[in-house]
């Protein structure tokens, strides 16, 4: 079967990316294009690392609820967000990197999401990576699955409303 | 001896560019048998002629518009070939056609490099009246072996490549520890553009091979990628050149004739740096005496990412510097293949003297190893021409890239200031150039399939 990945499509929203937990000294960009008032949590499927210098992305398409698939919009397609964070060597001694993290990796992280509604976000939080190809329970995250890598510090964030 | 007069003589006539003459392809001369270098290129690509059509002047960059290399044009067939019912040229689905690859015809005899100036890529186009039906042929009788592409040496990575010759550097008595008063430091300086050195001509630049004999060093699925660059850039013309939009032009471009000009290199005890670039810059920074971290999936110096130009170690055994790169990004070279994030090479410099011991300049044999593109690995030798320390001429220039041409519809498209674009921002880790074949140009073909990562049923 072939992966529906439109990759193309989803580096849209990549325009916008973000970086870590909180907002980095060294940061390249301004982060005023997020609500950092607002925390959006979820358990995606890794579509794509980018480990750029300055702020490491992970592109991925959230699972739904039943962790069975993934999220996809009217025609089928996968859904994907991304999250940034800190330069692709800090994050590489986190233990996130090309290598750690291939497509197809499941994960979940907590984000501040764009103010302008597009499907990206800024780390906020602890990161946690499922076993391979072993995603939670419905409803739960990574860090409820027995032999699961926390990465950075901290819990899970925790969603607004 | 003969060679090294050769390049002496050459080095002479390179002060007044594209005079030409033809020394032997030369490997490094050393005074004994190694393990791992300088073994010897049974056959010099400078006694080959061009292999497809073209209107090259064999051994330069110019263009001779009466001057036609090939065996037959505007869609006519060479006396005594019998061509395919199905070709490059007339194949709607290059996929299909995958048996047919292994056969010459296929590309009508045309190198990777002549197909890519098919339509104009490097001026002079040649697809006639009726494109891409009407695509010239080259000579079915003319190609480089592949035993002179291939890697003579035994070694299957690079990593045993690596210590076998610094074991052996051992037994002679070093590595050579180096300190500013002894390292050499005639290398410092700058040096002619390997693409326009006299007698410098090796295959990578790929105008003298079959696209098959390039495709049996690769692959099952490099094979594949590498038909796709050849396919659009013969049939499609919609060429993808990577440094076309700024992209990054990748580790394996520093070999291309185009691609890298005169290089700088500077030499100090604990680093030698090779600097060169045209449209982006190719910095060599070898860390003398350091060791690779082995822990993760690919040797490397830092932090676990991929590097576009990789890292690299080295030693000196006396005069020549043995080095290892590893922590390579993959990509691709335009006329030539893709290759890994597993790309790892071993590189030896080695002065080249003349007959009185006057450092002309260096020999540079590369050995490649890349488990996931190539079949075995694979060798280029070249030479480095001085042309004069940094006290005079130009200084390096270091690039930044402004973007002026966008894929609109698939092809590379010069737009202006103010000019609005539709723009698909690409996937860069995901063979972009790919992507963009794939939504304009592929869309009816049989695609190989692609794994499903998003279910867990």
């Amino acid at each position: 079967m072939k992966a529906p990945i439109r990759i193309g499509g989803l580096f849209v929203a990549a325009t916008a990316i973000v970086a870590v937990m909180a907002v980095p000294v060294q940061a390249h960009h301004s982060f005023a294009m997020y609500d950092v008032q607002a925390t959006q949590v979820f358990t995606g499927v890794v579509t794509r690392i980018d480990p750029a210098p300055n702020h490491l992305a992970i592109f991925f398409a959230p699972m739904n609820d039943e962790r069975k698939n993934v999220v996809r919009d009217e025609d089928g397609e996968p859904i994907v967000w991304s999250v940034e964070m800190a330069g692709s060597a800090q994050m590489a001694r986190q233990g996130v990197s090309v290598n750690s993290f291939p497509p197809g990796t499941v994960f979940s992280v907590g984000l501040h999401p764009l103010r302008n509604g597009e499907p990206g976000g800024t780390r906020d939080g602890g990161l946690f990576r499922c076993p391979d190809r072993t995603p939670p329970e419905p409803g739960m995250h990574c860090d409820s699955v027995e032999g699961h890598t926390p990465i950075g510090e901290g819990p899970l964030a925790t969603p607004t409303d | 001896m003969t060679r090294m007069r050769a390049l002496s003589v050459s080095a002479v006539g390179a002060m007044s560019l594209w005079v030409w003459s033809a020394p032997a392809q030369q490997v490094a001369e050393i005074d004994f048998e190694s393990v791992g270098r300088a073994w010897p290129l049974e056959h010099d690509l400078n006694d080959y002629e061009l292999v497809g059509a073209t209107m090259r002047v064999p051994g330069t960059f110019r263009r001779d518009p009466n001057a036609f290399t090939g065996s037959a044009r505007s869609g006519e067939t060479p006396p005594g070939v019998e061509p395919l019912e199905t070709d490059l040229f007339t194949s709607d689905d290059f996929y299909k056609d995958r048996e047919l690859w292994s056969d010459p015809r296929y590309f009508r005899c045309n190198s990777p490099g002549a197909i890519e100036d098919m339509w104009g890529g490097n001026t002079n186009a040649l697809i006639g009246d009726d494109p891409p039906a009407s695509a010239p042929w080259g000579h079915c009788d003319r190609d480089y072996p592949r035993e002179s592409i291939v890697s003579p040496y035994p070694f299957e990575t690079a990593q045993e490549h690596y210590e076998a010759l610094l074991d052996e550097t051992r037994q002679r008595g070093g590595p050579t520890e180096h300190s500013y008063a002894t390292v050499p430091s005639e290398w410092t300086g700058r040096y002619m553009h390997p693409g326009r050195t006299p007698g410098n001509q090796y295959w990578f630049r790929t105008r003298h091979l079959q696209v098959p004999t390039l495709l049996s060093v690769l692959t099952e699925e490099y094979q594949t990628r590498f038909v796709q660059e050849v396919y659009h850039q013969g049939n499609t013309n919609a060429a993808q050149w990577p440094s076309a939009y700024c992209w990054p032009e990748g580790f394996m471009r520093r070999w291309h004739a185009a691609a890298v000009w005169e290089h700088h290199i500077m030499v100090t005890p604990s680093l030698v740096q090779i600097l060169a670039g045209v449209a982006r810059n190719f910095i060599t920074n070898i860390h003398i005496g350091r060791e690779f971290n082995m822990d993760g999936r690919v040797p490397r110096l830092g932090a676990d990412v991929p590097r576009w130009y990789g890292e690299t170690i080295g030693f000196w055994d006396e005069d020549t510097l043995i080095t290892w790169t590893s922590n390579i990004q993959g990509w691709k070279t335009h006329a030539a293949f893709d290759h890994s994030n597993f790309m790892q090479t071993i590189e030896i410099y080695t002065p080249n003297r003349d007959a009185d011991g006057n450092f002309l300049g260096l020999n540079h044999e590369a050995i490649f190893y890349d488990p996931e593109a190539l079949a075995e690995p694979v060798r280029i030798i070249r030479n480095y021409l001085k042309t004069s320390g940094f006290e005079e001429g130009d200084p390096y220039v270091f690039i930044e890239c402004v973007q002026t041409i966008f894929p609109i519809d698939g092809r590379a498209t010069p737009v202006s200031p103010g000019q609005v674009i539709e723009y698909e921002v690409p996937d860069m880790y995901g063979r972009p150039w790919a992507q963009i074949w794939d939504e304009y140009f592929e869309q009816h073909m049989e695609r190989p399939e692609e794994e499903d990562i998003f279910s867990f049923e």
